[in-house]
């Protein structure tokens, strides 16, 4: 089974995250890069199904040059290869724009299953898995907490507000992880030495057929109009309950228009 | 001149920062909740285990017996991570430096053991009348027979009052100039210990009474009168972990200073707005890099194959002091909540103390390194002269 994990490099959320002033997008050279915590669980889920069913898990990347720190830390987790999709054409990419790159490299480099994390700690839109779904037009199988293959179907177990859906479809498909599927392995010492030697391949947007005109913060279709620091937090209001407490708590969100 | 991490090195620490954050900061608010000097043996066991599972395992030791043999470079980055958590933790697969100079026969019942964490020994060498003069040690050990007979006391021994065997320096020949010999001594052999409380809760040292204890030839590591050399070949060569020690500490206590003087407000603003306080913050930072490149340059001069005395002499001065001012300066910056035992600092404020003072004091280190340089053994600068 060749199965391809789609991983991103995100600024330290213990680090102070900022916007650029020029373009408004990410300033990804202010923070320390990590490997999105999400990106882990797919990581991990991606090599147990491997143990369990052979293949061989690819690693893909779309980010500046510096993500090569992310593919090396899931080639260390014991991935087998990566692609690093890298092009200045892409900087400022939205998701659709990115579900658009990344669905194209792909096609190109197949894929029987493609694992993804729900969400990624700096966007948070968590709508790539579903994007790609439909441009690849295989089903999407979305925050998953247990996957499993017999054959070439495969089941997820679906989380929802109210418990679990069983989600079943047929290979080759999307799924997204949720933190709950497993517990993310230490990169070895062994896979630390051994991911050196791994095979990354370095993609432009030409080599995936990436059309320029549909990437970067030029085209993309959503746009940060502006931004500011959060102020600081104001003092709260206290309610003091002297028999009324519910309906002065009820008064205050209906003045906050909560409810 | 690059001061930066190879790739390889930045993964394993990352690897080892990643350990840290997921399996011990968590469990740090009951730890010190608990008062407990350590976490329970089967609880540290299990870390290890699990840890041993990515490779964690025998970070110094030979890889004959299932160790890394890490560069000391590598090493010092892990025990930096380590140190940023109060938890006491090690990874596991070490044992005492000197025991790899024992016997086949030894290993099999020492070393092997104890890299399993199977025995857990300890290291004794200061008396009552004998720490930075080692040399003046008296325990004794006398030969009867095919047998030895020691008697005498060792006094601050580190694990002293939990070992199940101890490597003792004992004077077998009180009239030669290499007079000492080291002995394995199981602790059913005879030998008592009681503890000794301490300002801090780390290393609980005890004192070891030996009392016409008697163990046969075969106990005797290395050879007959090489006690200090064996001591000091093997020794020295963990120190530098003790800098890397000191730079993790002060490193996670500055972090605590800079995340408090942003959230602490009195008088209608942060207290980080007063210049008091950035000036705490802008010292404790600039010491903490200094000492960052002395203990990775004493490392890195282990792994070179120099004689690295003289700059593991300085990381030590150095770092052993800089924490206790950083975490000083910390422990000022938080006030009252600094004092209080919710926060690992005043616990640290403590420990550190006697970071000083064990593996020779700062006065042995000064006395190190001033020796060198007025004999001309070392050269102002070193290799950067
Ligand atoms: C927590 C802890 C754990 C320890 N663990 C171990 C262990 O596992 N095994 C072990 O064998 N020992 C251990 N020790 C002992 C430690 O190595 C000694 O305490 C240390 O070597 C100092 O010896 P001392 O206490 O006898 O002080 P002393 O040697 O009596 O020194 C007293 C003071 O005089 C100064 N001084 C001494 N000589 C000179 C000089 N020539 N010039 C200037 N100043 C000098 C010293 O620096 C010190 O300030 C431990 C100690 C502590 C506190």
């Amino acid at each position: 089974m060749n199965i391809v994990v789609c991983v991103k490099q995100v600024p330290d959320t213990a680090t102070e995250r900022k916007l650029r002033s020029d373009d408004k997008t990410l300033d990804r050279d202010a923070a320390d890069g990590v490997i999105n915590e999400l990106c882990e669980y797919a990581v991990e889920e991606a090599l147990r199904l491997k143990e369990a069913h052979g293949g061989e898990v690819t690693v893909l990347t779309m980010g500046p040059d510096k993500a090569t720190d992310t593919i090396r830390k899931a080639l260390a987790m014991g991935a087998d290869k990566a692609v690093h999709l890298v092009d200045p054409a892409l900087h400022g990419s939205d998701a659709l724009s990115t579900s658009y790159a990344l669905a194209q490299t792909l096609k190109k480099i197949g894929f029987d299953l493609v694992i993804l994390g729900s969400e990624s700690t700096d966007a948070r839109t968590g709508m790539l898995a579903a994007m790609l779904a439909e441009r690849l037009g295989t089903p999407q199988l979305t925050l998953a907490n247990k996957v499993e293959i017999s054959g070439a179907g495969i089941t997820v177990q679906r989380v929802t507000d109210y418990g679990f859906d069983k989600v079943e479809a047929s290979l080759p498909a999307i799924v997204s992880v949720v933190e709950k599927i497993n517990e993310p392995r230490y990169p070895s010492f062994k896979g630390i030495m051994a991911a050196k030697k791994k095979q990354v391949q370095t993609f432009g947007i030409a080599d995936a057929e990436i059309d320029a005109a549909q990437v970067g913060v030029a085209n993309a279709w959503s746009e940060v109009a502006d931004f500011a620091v959060a102020p600081p937090r104001a003092a709260g209001t206290v309610v003091k309950d002297e028999g009324d407490g519910g309906v002065k708590t009820a008064d205050y969100l209906a003045s906050k228009k909560f409810i | 001149m690059d001061f930066q991490l190879t790739d390889e090195q930045r993964d394993i620490r990352d690897t080892a920062r990643a350990f840290v954050t997921r399996e011990l900061l968590p469990l740090e608010e009951d730890f010190l909740r608990s008062g407990a000097a350590r976490l329970p043996r089967e609880q540290e066991r299990s870390l290890q285990a699990k840890a041993r599972k990515f490779g964690f395992w025998g970070m110094s030791a030979p890889e004959r017996y299932g160790g890394m043999a890490l560069p000391a470079l590598t090493q010092s980055l892990i025990h930096i991570e380590v140190a940023r958590t109060c938890v006491p933790f090690r990874f596991g697969g070490e044992a005492d430096n000197i025991l790899y100079g024992a016997d086949a026969a030894q290993q099999e019942e020492y070393l092997l053991p104890t890299i399993e964490g199977r025995r857990l020994g300890c290291f004794a060498l200061t008396e009552p009348g004998a720490g930075s003069d080692a040399a003046a040690i008296r325990t004794s050990a006398r030969r009867d027979g095919a047998d030895w007979v020691i008697n005498g006391q060792k006094t601050f021994i580190s694990n002293g009052d939990d070992a199940d065997y101890a490597i003792v320096i004992a004077v077998t020949d009180r009239d030669a100039r290499h007079g000492s010999t080291a002995f394995l001594v199981d602790r059913d052999a005879g030998w008592t210990s009681t503890p000794i409380p301490t300002m801090g809760s780390w290393h609980q040292p005890a004192t070891l009474f030996f009392d016409q204890v008697r163990v046969p030839a075969g106990k005797v590591l290395g050879d007959v009168g090489a006690g200090f050399d064996l001591a000091k070949r093997w020794i020295g060569k963990g120190r530098h972990v003790i800098s890397a020690h000191c730079v993790g500490i002060a490193e996670r206590c500055l972090r605590m200073a800079v995340d408090y003087a942003n959230l602490r407000e009195t008088f209608g603003r942060k207290i980080g707005a007063n210049q008091a306080v950035q000036w705490m913050i802008a010292d404790s930072e600039t010491e903490l890099e200094a000492a960052r490149w002395l203990a990775l340059r004493a490392a890195w001069d282990v792994d070179r194959g120099a004689d690295a005395r003289h700059s593991v002499a300085m990381a030590k001065l150095f770092c052993c002091q800089m924490v206790g001012r950083v975490v000083d300066r910390a422990l000022q910056i938080h006030g009252g909540m600094g004092y209080s035992k919710e926060l690992p600092l005043e616990g640290w404020y403590r420990a550190v103390r006697a970071m000083r003072i064990f593996e020779g004091t700062d006065e042995i280190q000064r006395l190190i390194l001033s020796r060198d340089l007025l004999r001309g053994f070392t050269r102002i600068g070193g290799h950067l002269a």
